[in-house]
């Protein structure tokens, strides 16, 4: 298990290096001129001159690529070119909210989702178990934008229960609509991986055993039919977990959630590169720590697949 | 039937309504909502439309607009222009900073410069420029002599290089918004989110991305009515349309697409012409456009007043020019260009393309830019012009723009200041080719000397004789397919008053406003 982890990590700073580059090179590569985004719509020649100096965006292409590399080595990612803010600052500042409302979004799924895909499984009501992967199909292929819309309109303007948007200071009221709408997806894939994961486990050998055994079906269920439906389900909260801390764009805008996605997008349309590249290589990171957790959960889960080696 | 479904929605539900009972309402907050966050509160360095805002609710400039347009003494209480025009007089009256220090002359000389000073690297600094010595300064090739100049405490005097009857507008700009030099040298770029100004507001809070919470200047001379106002960002127009409805803002800018929602709310929809013109920009320097009958056909091939009936849902009024109504001095001109594609297409026959051309009209993404363009696509086909429309984001569109790549390009043009000259010059002066707004790169003799003559005049009236002939001449060439100035719609709550739809945007400081 530990050789299994310690490979793992290994992996991560060859990937990191490669984010670091990539997005390093992509920022040069892309049309539009940052220094354009500090001046507004009327300037002259020489302001534009001055602000590529101050930036250090006339230095050639590898002097600044090496002095990137050596800042991030030192884990210092630089200042906004648009807020002169500290990166390291902004990001630290958004991404508890965006964390809070993954956090939560994938809490919703998980539960809901295996719940769901639990009582769709059981042969005994065929039609709650068709009526739910009918939802379930509504809720993966919804759009997001559409779906946060509509629970605005359902529940802030037409029942006035629940605020339209804001952050509100990480409040409850405030949660719930943003966690709702970005767990939606996940939710529903989650429900079907664990009806088809029950079915499939309900019907192989060792439950037939541990029936035979004399085991109640609760701990059939629990100890023997969970467990093995559980991998795809932690397949599932690797991935969009992972993807959610690097911030949701569009259930964030709709919210006016103030997180990690609304940053890096306004980074974007601004080219504030220090920004963008701070951002996607924190998100990076973090996306690779979620992926490494969920390996090592795989083999605490199903113990055969640590004695494979991991290749996966 | 399993019950686990039911239990666990009636829970959820009984969660929702415990937790969505009673929302927060400051009796005595103004709710505004931001579209985008500012990036910065220091007036040298607010180019983008929220942090102008905000930055001039901050901060105080010497004159500024009121919700008219028309120009009052903030600062200064009064002003005085010697006779060439090249001298003014301003008296700092009473005004004080956010922490309570007097506004002085020399304090304020000392903003001006700092504004110009090449090592604060202002991307605003051309709001200066006419002063005297101010380029070569600002160029680091002389020092700054008696340009900006504090008599005493309370006299400041502003010497011109040339007559510049608009400088009192350029004045009363946000980059010229007046900031203790010593905060905000000590802060650098910090300033900006650290803001001292004696405007009528000043800087509570801000959590970044989320609200800025501004609160009356204790000091101010005209304090607010209002104790507070918080601005919230909401990026997506539906979002704050909902956000209004619920009751939780008391100001709406209303898309275009949604007028038809509001048309009957009465009192409360406000509308007004803006200062800005929407067009096409033709690059006069690229072939076939560099031919002034292939862009006048151009111009007759598209029937604008369909599109703003059908795209724009009626919230436009044709552009006949260049200048916004508002801002002309005598009736409209007459109509220059009338849909005629029979006759557009004969001009292009003449111009030596019978069979039409090829063309690219770029555009930033924006959902309204595209219906627009689509529209225009057709018109312009039917005369055998093929548009091809290329769509870029922002920053792009505009590199590209500036550097002339395009052969056409939707745009438009807000004012800086109600001025015709903040029209004309920026977009038709042949100095200002590229990033200086004319960015048809368009070029005439005659059109700039007309400009340049018409700023050394101060008396309104023949400066406006100048302003309207070059503007003639400039719809004559047709650099831009002309489309149109559009009218501005907000909606108020029912509890604010003492709103006026302002003309600029930053001529509403909110002083006046109640709520009921």
């Amino acid at each position: 298990m530990i050789r299994f982890v310690a490979r793992r990590i290994l992996t991560i700073a060859p990937i990191l290096f490669g984010v670091v580059t990539v997005t390093f090179l992509v920022m040069q590569v892309l049309p539009g001129d940052p220094v354009l985004a500090l001046v507004g719509e009327r300037y002259d020649e020489a302001t534009l001159a001055r602000l590529r100096t101050e930036l250090g965006l006339d230095k050639p292409l590898a002097v600044r690529y090496l002095d990137y590399l050596g800042r991030v080595a030192r884990l210092d990612l630089g200042r906004s070119f648009v807020t002169g803010r500290p990166v390291a600052e902004s990001i630290a500042e958004r991404f508890p909210r965006t964390a809070l409302l993954a956090g939560s979004a994938m809490l919703i799924a998980v539960v809901f989702g295996v719940l769901a895909g639990g009582l769709a499984s059981r042969g005994r009501h065929p039609w709650t178990g068709r009526l739910l992967m009918g939802i379930t199909l509504v809720g993966v292929s919804i759009p997001v934008f559409w779906l946060g819309l509509l629970l605005i309109h359902l529940f802030a303007l037409r029942l006035g229960l629940l605020p339209p948007s804001g952050y509100g200071g990480g409040s409850l009221r405030y949660l719930i609509l943003p966690a709702v709408t970005l767990s939606f997806a996940s939710m529903a894939s989650i429900a079907r991986v664990t009806r088809s994961g029950f079915l499939d486990a309900a019907g192989e050998d060792f439950v037939r055993t541990a029936r035979a055994k004399g085991l109640g079906d609760g701990t059939v269920l629990g100890k023997h039919v969970l467990r093995n439906a559980l991998i795809p389900v932690v397949t599932i909260v690797g991935t969009d977990f992972g993807s959610y801390l690097g911030g949701s764009v569009l259930t964030e805008s709709i919210f006016g959630w103030p997180g990690l996605g609304r940053l890096i997008v306004q980074s974007i349309l601004r080219r504030d590169f220090p920004v963008i590249q701070g951002a996607v290589l924190f998100t990076a990171a973090l996306f690779v720590i979620v992926n490494l957790a969920v390996d090592i959960s795989y083999g605490i889960i199903d113990p055969r697949i640590r004695s494979a080696g991991g290749g996966g | 039937m399993n019950g686990t479904p039911l239990i666990l929605g009636a829970s959820l539900l009984a969660a929702l309504a415990s937790a969505g009972c009673g929302g927060e309402r400051e009796p005595d907050a103004l709710r505004l909502a931001l579209e985008t966050e500012p990036s910065t509160l220091d007036p040298a360095f607010a180019v983008d439309y929220s942090s102008g805002l905000v930055s001039s609710l901050i901060h105080g400039t010497l004159v500024a607009f009121e919700p008219d347009g028309t120009l009052a003494g903030q600062i200064a209480s009064r002003w005085t222009v010697s006779d060439d025009g090249l001298e003014y007089v301003f008296i700092i009256g009473g005004a004080r900073f956010s922490d309570g220090t007097p506004v002085t002359a020399r304090g304020a000389a000392r903003s001006l410069m700092r504004l110009l000073d090449p090592s604060t690297a202002s991307p605003r600094w051309w709001v200066l420029e006419p002063v005297r010595g101010a380029a070569s300064f600002h160029a680091g090739k002389a020092p700054m002599r008696d340009g900006i100049e504090a008599a005493d405490d309370t006299t400041l005097i502003i010497r011109l290089e040339r007559p510049a009857s608009h400088l009192p507008s350029l004045l009363a700009m946000p980059a010229a918004g007046i900031v203790p030099a010593g905060i905000a040298d000590s802060l650098g770029r910090g300033y900006g989110r650290a803001p001292v100004g004696s405007g009528p507001w000043r800087l509570a809070s801000w959590a970044a991305g989320d609200e800025i919470v501004l609160e009356r200047n204790p000091f101010a001379e005209r304090p607010p009515r209002l104790e507070r106002i918080l601005m919230r960002v909401i990026p997506e127009p539906m979002t704050r349309i909902a956000e209004f409805e619920v009751g939780n803002l008391d100001l709406l800018e209303v898309p275009v697409a949604e007028i038809g929602l509001w048309r009957s709310a009465g009192p409360e929809l406000l509308s007004g012409l803006e200062l800005r013109v929407g067009y096409i920009g033709l690059n006069t320097e690229k072939a076939p456009l560099d031919d002034r009958r292939v862009r006048r056909a151009l111009n007759m091939a598209v029937d604008v007043d369909a599109i703003i009936e059908h795209v724009l849902f009626g919230a436009a009024r044709r552009a006949d020019g260049v200048v916004p109504p508002p801002l002309r001095r005598g009736p409209p001109p007459p109509r220059p260009y009338r849909f005629d594609p029979a006759a557009a297409a004969a001009l292009l026959a003449e111009a030596g393309y019978p069979e039409g051309f090829a063309m690219e009209i770029w555009q930033r993404e924006n959902p309204e830019a595209g219906r627009v363009l689509e529209a225009v696509q057709g018109y312009l086909g039917a005369v055998g012009v093929e548009a091809r429309i290329v769509t870029r984001e922002w920053s792009a569109f505009k590199e590209a723009v500036d550097r002339g790549t395009p052969d056409a390009f939707y745009l438009d043009w807000f004012a800086d200041y109600p001025d015709p000259e903040n029209f004309l010059v920026p977009l038709f002066h042949s100095s200002n080719r590229g990033g200086g707004g004319n960015r048809s790169r368009y070029a005439d003799r005659r059109v700039d000397s007309l400009l340049d003559a018409a700023a050394a005049l101060s008396d309104p009236d023949r400066r406006w004789l100048l302003y309207r002939e070059a503007e003639e001449i400039v719809t004559g060439d047709a650099p831009w397919i002309f489309l149109w100035f559009p009218v501005r719609h907000q909606v108020v709550s029912s509890r604010l008053a003492g709103y006026r739809m302002p003309v600029i945007f930053n001529g509403q400081r909110f002083t006046e406003a109640e709520l009921r």
